[in-house]
């Protein structure tokens, strides 16, 4: 929303001393945010009105001419590529220093003096879109060059001078007034703007009209609940022409572009009181009456713009009781626009409801400067300010057109007048400082709230146009009252309360535990990934993406779907840093999404339905130049040592998948709590390098519930244990962990039993392998003697050498 | 007995200059040094002397001691090889330290760390919840029927069965009422989601950290001095903090907070853009409908509530220009924090 100083000062005497910047620096203090603010003059510095004194050809360019150029002080030469060039026209001057768009289009560029062709060239004649004018000019085709000749004006000036271009123009942003229905017009700014600075603001007026009733002009409104407000009125005799320059001028300002002398009055009015009208053409409307009704589902309608809008039932149209011509609220028909043979015109002047016009614009897909004011809920009574000012607008423009017909005024108005009884403890409490009562009465009356003040309440009467929805509760009260205070007066002060008990989650803390313990201890460097799984390795990983939750309006085709799983991202990122790093170990702590799988958080308070479950996962990725048994070993021993760390008993449990070549169940008592292995070399990308790929990942939400914080001390050893290493030959397949079963039951004595090596190849006869391992005996008794030592280990040497035909090495 | 210190010392020198094994050397120790070694058996008989001899010969005695035990540690240096002093080492020890190497967290996890912490010491417990929400705890229990224009504010992803991935940390607001009713005064942190375009300076995954204080007269004042103190603790300087008009359904009043450039200290820089202010974070008053849908008694209880954007702060502390790096999961840049 553009706001035009120049336009504030129809009702405001603003403070001589008082600049643009200050005046959006005060608006975004008290009221609204401002993005920038726009100098028209400085955006046309540098250019000013030149008349061509003399055209000749340029001598190496054929579509080129040398152009002297009169400004006044100088003449100047300038090579122009313009096709409508003659003598004596008067034309925008961009001279050397100046910014100018190319061709309109890209960066500005500042000009400088060139020779064009061997030509020397100083400045630029400029085409409308060149100098930011093309809304106020358009050309015809680009390389028509803005013919100023029809204007009076005096060679040498500055063409914003000349042309009355001189605003300040205030950008708000669309979002800071969402909820400010009376401020999408320059009145309800100005009014604002008034009440910051304490000034008097002109009554918004409008001259009564007079009738000349030859036509009877019936509405009918069918569904009361979407339209509360409809006003029409009929005016004939009007001649379609461009607007006047005072007009084309305002239009500019706000970013308009002037069209005629119909409608550019329904987009002034729109401006200026944030009301959207609307002009039919009379000779269009066939039927009686105008009719306000809701479409039938699948019906279709061409509106102005050209496109044909299939409508739904919620789609309220205005029709002439034969056809539509309207989709109301939002764009007028094709069938009934105003045409350069118009002659008499429909005014609509309506208030519609504020959700179902946006309901219907988000179902079309069609936004419009009128549907963006309807759907912030308008006062229906400004509707009616907004037809006479628009009539009289009108009028003042086409001599002969006279009001046609009564103004018809269908209101259904279902907003009332609001009175809050608001104490005066809760303002001053909320704000946290006393403001004087007097203060705060001076305040509401300069927003135009009604104020009576008595046993320290005040009852105050909210204006029609901040009644729609923006003030509706006390607290609204406070806001209004401590933002034109000044925020600025506020007192810091931290608040006094009572120590509470400290809600300590354990999912939390463990959270950031093991990303510590992760990173610090196990050289894993954490990465956050999208939310939308990795749909190729996904699909490499088996992973069926029906099983996932599908996003409805996806940014891309490959992120339409939720992680069920961390991995697939984490592969792929894996993947991607392979081309830099050889090692690569990576993990994420998030959450997956499964829709089969009821969660536990409920949609709404009567918890009767649940939302999917969102577990948090732990997961990594280990990439490694190192063979398969180191790869495999470290990962496990990683999931070991995390256990040990967590007070976990986690059971490691063989197990296959159709991703990995070795894959492991981790359990904690009877439940999986996650798995690990090593992906099929196959699946991942690693150029000629030969790599191998482990992975890990645990469901962190349940293992939390399975950490052991109850750790007791164990009293330290009283007697010296004995180690003693051994070294034995059994078959290549034996297994350790089969080993250990029988070593361990042979004495409660050992207590440790450690593989320190193991061989195969030069020394060890083919299909046999050595083993190497550290035993530990100790007794909570007695010192152990060797010879008790001795006969252990020869128990374990026999029941090993009958298991396995282990023999000493 | 003067003497018979002398000889023993002689005698140690005699061994000692024989010795080759570590052993031995042990043993030698023992022999002369031990509990029941020669030296001690020569200063059980000190007892004996008389009262003039005993101060002397202990005093002889003990520098005959510390002499031994000097000449046992130089040999078993030089036995167990360690013969060299340090001015002759045969190793360069300039080169560079053999260092263990580390994992990296990802910056935002870092920041979040820092910001929880100081909010923990301010008495604020940590909260977390579901990221993949209801419209209900989303939208409508925080005052944004549909059909509000300020759900165009937040592009919303929509998933099968009409649920949404939350676009804000605020879904959190009428949950934790819920749970745990007033007085409340918590904070959560997490991912949020925005339908839109990822280019250097939006993403639509990002991180905010969301904070709830709920009691008896929490007023404006209070919101604006948390903030301050928090701030200040986490850039570990004195900040200024200004508040202006915004508007957020679930807040009445809202606002946005701006701090003072930390690069130009308000006087006007690129990358405030001359205004000397850096808009950080919407926060505001509690709306009366949030309280009530959250079953708080909005008459008696006020509070606020402030979004503080989580990936913002971490870009302005690290100075990082694309925000699509901190889910890059790129380790060029992860291994930099």
């Amino acid at each position: 929303m553009y706001l035009s100083v120049n336009w504030l000062k129809s009702w405001l005497k603003l403070p001589s001393d008082l600049s643009a910047q200050d005046l959006a620096h005060q608006l975004t203090m008290s009221t609204v945010e401002v993005e920038e603010v726009l100098d028209q003059s400085a955006s046309l510095a540098g250019v000013v009105v030149g008349k061509i004194k003399e055209l000749a050809e340029h001598p190496d360019a054929d579509r080129l001419q040398v152009c002297q150029v009169d400004l006044g002080s100088s003449v100047e030469q300038i090579v122009c590529g313009g096709t409508n060039l003659s003598k004596g026209m008067l034309v925008a001057v961009a001279t050397v220093g100046s910014q100018v768009k190319w061709h309109g289009e890209g960066e500005l560029v500042t000009l400088e003096k060139v020779k064009i062709r061997g030509i020397e060239s100083n400045g630029m004649i400029a085409a409308s879109s060149e100098i930011g004018l093309n809304n106020l000019f358009p050309a015809k085709s680009e390389k028509e060059i803005l013919d100023l000749s029809s204007f009076n004006l005096k060679v040498g000036q500055n063409l914003s001078q000349a042309l009355q271009l001189n605003d300040f123009v205030i950008d708000i942003d669309n979002k800071s007034i969402n909820h400010r229905p009376d401020l999408w017009g320059q009145y309800g700014l100005a009014r604002e703007v008034a009440a910051i600075y304490r000034l008097k603001l002109k009554e918004y007026q409008v001259s009564e009209l007079k009738i000349k009733e030859e036509e009877k002009l019936k509405v009918t409104v069918k569904d009361k609940d979407k339209c509360f407000r409809y006003l029409g009125l009929v005016i004939k005799n009007v001649k379609i022409a461009p607007s006047p320059w005072w007009l084309k001028v305002r239009l500019e300002a706000v970013g308009l572009r002037p069209i005629n002398n119909i409608v550019d009055v329904t987009n002034y009015v729109m401006y200026e009181l944030g009301q959207p009208m609307h002009a039919f053409d009379a000779k269009m409307i066939e039927g009686q009456e105008i009719q306000v009704l809701s479409a039938k589902k699948g019906e279709k309608f061409v509106t102005l713009d050209g496109v044909k809008r299939r409508l739904n039932e919620n789609s309220l149209m205005i029709s002439d009781g034969k056809k539509y011509v309207a989709l109301a609220g939002i764009m007028g028909g094709q069938n009934s626009e105003i045409s350069l043979e118009t002659e008499n015109i429909i005014l609509e002047s309506a208030n519609f409801q504020a959700s179902n016009i946006r309901r219907t614009s988000t179902a079309l897909g069609l936004r419009s400067e009128s549907s963006s004011r309807f759907e912030k809920s308008l006062d229906p009574e400004i509707a009616e300010l907004a037809i006479k000012k628009a009539a009289e607008l009108i009028l003042a423009l086409n001599e002969e057109a006279y009001v046609a017909s009564r103004l018809v005024d269908v209101n259904n108005s279902p907003f009332s007048e609001i009175t809050l009884s608001v104490p005066e403890d809760l303002i001053n409490k909320r704000f946290g400082v006393v403001i004087p009562t007097k203060e705060i009465k001076d305040i509401l009356g300069r927003l135009q709230f009604k104020v009576t003040y008595k046993n320290k309440i005040f009852e105050i009467k909210v204006p029609s146009f901040r009644a729609t929805k923006d003030i509706s509760i006390p607290e609204d009260i406070v806001e209004e009252v401590a933002r034109i205070y000044g925020y600025d007066n506020i007192q810091a002060s931290l608040p006094e309360a009572k120590i509470q008990t400290p809600q300590i989650d354990l999912a939390h803390t463990t959270t950031k535990d093991l990303r510590y313990w992760l990173s610090l201890a196990q050289e894993y460097t954490e990465v956050y990934n999208y939310p939308f799984t990795n749909v190729s390795w996904a699909e490499k990983l088996g992973l069926n993406l029906t099983e996932h939750i599908k996003v409805k309006n996806t940014i891309s085709a490959d992120q339409a779907y939720l992680n069920l799983s961390l991995l697939p991202n984490l592969l792929a990122k894996a993947e991607e840093n392979f081309r830099f790093f050889d090692e690569i170990r990576i993990f994420e702590l998030e959450r997956v999404f499964d829709k089969n799988k009821k969660g536990v958080y409920h949609v709404d308070p009567a918890k009767k339905k649940y939302l999917p479950a969102q577990d948090k996962q732990i997961s990594g990725v280990k990439v490694t130049v190192k063979d398969e048994q180191v790869a495999f070993l470290e990962v496990k021993g990683l999931l070991e040592s995390l256990g040990e760390y967590l007070g976990l008993n986690f059971i490691l449990e063989k197990t296959t998948n159709n991703f990995s070549k070795l894959v492991y169940n981790i359990k904690e008592q009877d439940v999986i709590l996650g798995q690990f292995g090593l992906l099929k070399e196959s699946l991942f990308d690693s150029g000629p390098t030969k790599v191998q790929v482990a992975w890990w990942q645990l469901n962190f939400s349940s293992l939390v519930k399975y950490i052991n914080q109850n750790t007791s001390y164990q009293s330290l050893a009283k007697f010296p244990s004995v180690n003693r290493d051994l070294a034995i030959l059994v078959g290549k397949n034996v297994l350790w962990e089969d080993l250990v079963k029988e070593i361990v039951k042979v004495s409660p004595l050992l207590i440790n039993v450690e593989p320190f090596d193991v061989f195969m190849g030069k020394g060890v006869p083919e299909n046999k392998k050595s083993i190497a391992f550290h035993l530990e005996f100790r007794s909570p008794e007695k010192t152990l003697e060797s010879e008790d030592v001795e006969q252990l280990i020869k128990k374990i040497l026999d029941i090993l050498n009958k298991k396995f035909q282990a023999q000493i090495r | 007995m003067e003497s018979k210190l002398k000889n023993l010392k002689d005698s140690v020198l005699k061994d000692l200059a024989e010795i080759k094994d570590s052993q031995i050397l042990a043993d030698l120790k023992n022999k002369y040094l031990g509990r029941k070694g020669e030296l001690n058996e020569l200063l059980k008989s000190l007892k004996d002397l008389s009262v003039e001899e005993k101060p002397k010969i202990g005093k002889l005695a003990n520098e005959v001691k510390e002499e031994l035990v000097v000449l046992f540690s130089k040999a078993e240096k030089i036995i167990s090889g360690d013969k060299k002093e340090s001015e002759d080492l045969d190793f360069d020890p300039t080169l560079p330290g053999i260092k263990k190497e580390i994992g990296h967290l990802n910056p935002s996890t870092i920041v979040q760390y820092e910001i929880e912490d100081a909010f923990l010491a301010m008495g604020f417990s940590i909260y977390d919840g579901p990221q993949l929400e209801s419209d209900y705890y989303n939208f409508t229990a925080l005052n944004i029927p549909d059909d509000h224009p300020a759900r165009d504010t937040q592009d919303t992803f929509w998933l099968e069965g009409d649920n949404l991935l939350r676009t804000h940390t605020s879904n959190l607001q009428v949950r934790m009422l819920e749970k745990y009713g007033a007085p409340f005064r918590g904070i959560f942190p997490g991912r949020v989601f925005r339908y839109e375009a990822t280019d250097a300076s939006h993403d639509h995954t990002f991180y905010q950290l969301e904070g709830l204080m709920v009691d008896e007269d929490i007023n404006i004042g209070n919101l604006i001095a948390t903030m301050k103190t928090l701030l200040s603790a986490v850039f570990r300087r004195e900040v200024d903090v200004r508040l202006r008009p915004g508007f957020f359904p679930f807040v009445e009043p809202g606002f946005e907070m701006d701090i003072k450039c930390l690069v130009c200290s308000g006087d006007g820089c690129s990358v405030c853009k001359q205004s000397g202010w850096l808009e950080l974070m919407p926060c505001g008053m509690v709306h009366p409908k949030v309280l009530e849908a959250g079953g708080v008694d909005s008459k008696k209880y006020s509070g606020f509530a402030f979004g503080l954007g989580l990936t913002r702060m971490t870009m302005m502390k690290y100075r990082i220009n694309d925000i699509r790096l901190l889910e890059s999961g790129d380790l060029r840049f992860l291994k930099q924090f």
